[in-house]
Parts: structure tokens; C-alpha cells; sequence
């Protein structure tokens, strides 16, 4: 990965954080004061190496791991600011990569009840009862990400 | 990935939805596993970490056998 990679990609982290959602290949370029295609190019390259995962056949992007940029079942609060997580393991790798306490609101999809988990430096102190399920083995994580 | 209220209501949801069962784990294990994988996620000078080190911090926490295999 090259530095003009690591620049955009830390771009977009810092504005997902900040903001909630992820800018445009073009937003990018203007901020980093690059040529749109160069970040669009950009945006793919991240993609192919699985630093982030774009909509299929778009630049928008669609997860900034462990961060989502769509609504999903899997809801982070910490700092005072809440974003999506992919997937149960990613909602508690938003505290972690945040080194902050936070809490996850997600459902069991069994009986659809809501369920609330709790992590505070670092322990989690309110969900500990609850199971998680890996459907996918590792080997192929990657092949359906978004199914993963 | 999901949250599961107990291993009855992971049983229910596997009879149902007819995948078959991959693997479980407690959400305090993930907790400590999402802790190593994603704690430099957001440092600038973040690198891609190798399969291999990927598969370090699985081992780490015990995730080991074929299941957990990266490659």
C-alpha cells in the first residue's frame, strides 16, 4: 500500500468518525487537493486489498471496517457519537478502535428481542451472557464480505 | 456475525434459517478479540497487518483449527 493510499484512507477513517458517513471519491480529492481520478482509483485499490469494501460496481463506499456506512442492525454509541457496525464483531471494534468505553444496541435474530452490550475499559460489563455466531469459516471471509 | 441470547435461541435460529452451525463463542471472547484486531484500526500510521500476524492474534485468543484458518 502506498503512501497516496494511507493518506486517503486515513482521510476517510478521520471523517467517518467525525461525521458519520464517508466522503465521496471527489469530496476526497478536493480536500487532499488530488485529481478525482486519482482518488477514485484510489477508492478501488482499497477495495481490492480489503481495507474498505465499496457498493458493487460504485465508489461509494460501503464499510469503512469496523465502521458501516449503511444502516444495519448493529448500532455503536460511545464518546457522545453513535454510528453502524457491520457485524457483531465490528460493533465491539468500534470502542476498541476508538480506545473509548461504548455501549452496542443490536437484536437477537432468533426472537428479534434487543440486546445491549457494554464495554468499559475495555471489560465488557453488560452483555456477557450473550452468544455470538460465526456462520462463515475465516478462510473465506473475504468471498462474500457483506454476507460475512 | 450475531448476538445470540443463549445457546437455545442459536439452536432455534440455525433450525430455522437452515445454515449449518459454524462456530460460537462468548461475547466476552469477542470482546477480547475485537480489542486486538481493531485496536490500531484508526492510528495514522496504521499498516495492513500480514495473514500471518492476522492469524497471531486469532491463535492469541484461542481461536484455533480449521474453522479459524486464514489461509
Amino acid at each position: 500500500m502506498d503512501e497516496l493510499d494511507l493518506r486517503i484512507r486515513n482521510h476517510l477513517y478521520a471523517q467517518f468518525v467525525a461525521k458519520g458517513k464517508a466522503p465521496s471519491a471527489v469530496d476526497t480529492a478536493a480536500a487532499l487537493g488530488l485529481a478525482g481520478d486519482e482518488a477514485s482509483a484510489a477508492y478501488r485499490r482499497l477495495h481490492d486489498a480489503h481495507t474498505l469494501v465499496l457498493h458493487p460496481g460504485t465508489n461509494e463506499v460501503r464499510m469503512l471496517n469496523p465502521f458501516s456506512a449503511v444502516e444495519t442492525p448493529h448500532r455503536v454509541e460511545a464518546g457522545g457519537r453513535s454510528w453502524f457496525a457491520n457485524c457483531a464483531w465490528d460493533a465491539l471494534g468500534i470502542p476498541a478502535a476508538l480506545h473509548t468505553d461504548g455501549s452496542v444496541r443490536s437484536e437477537c435474530p432468533d426472537c428479534g428481542e434487543p440486546v445491549e452490550l457494554e464495554v468499559r475499559g475495555g471489560e465488557l460489563v453488560r452483555g456477557r451472557e450473550l452468544l455470538v455466531h460465526f456462520v462463515v469459516p475465516a478462510r473465506r471471509w473475504w468471498d462474500d464480505i457483506a454476507f460475512t | 456475525m450475531v448476538f445470540l441470547r443463549s445457546e437455545e435461541h442459536l439452536e432455534r435460529w440455525l433450525d430455522r434459517s437452515g445454515w449449518e452451525r459454524g462456530a460460537s463463542m462468548a461475547a466476552t471472547l469477542l470482546n477480547e478479540l475485537a480489542r486486538r484486531w481493531w485496536w490500531t484500526r484508526l492510528e495514522p500510521d496504521w499498516r495492513p497487518r500480514t495473514t500471518a500476524e492476522s492469524q497471531a492474534i486469532l491463535d492469541k485468543v484461542g481461536l484455533r483449527g480449521e474453522f479459524w484458518r486464514l489461509s
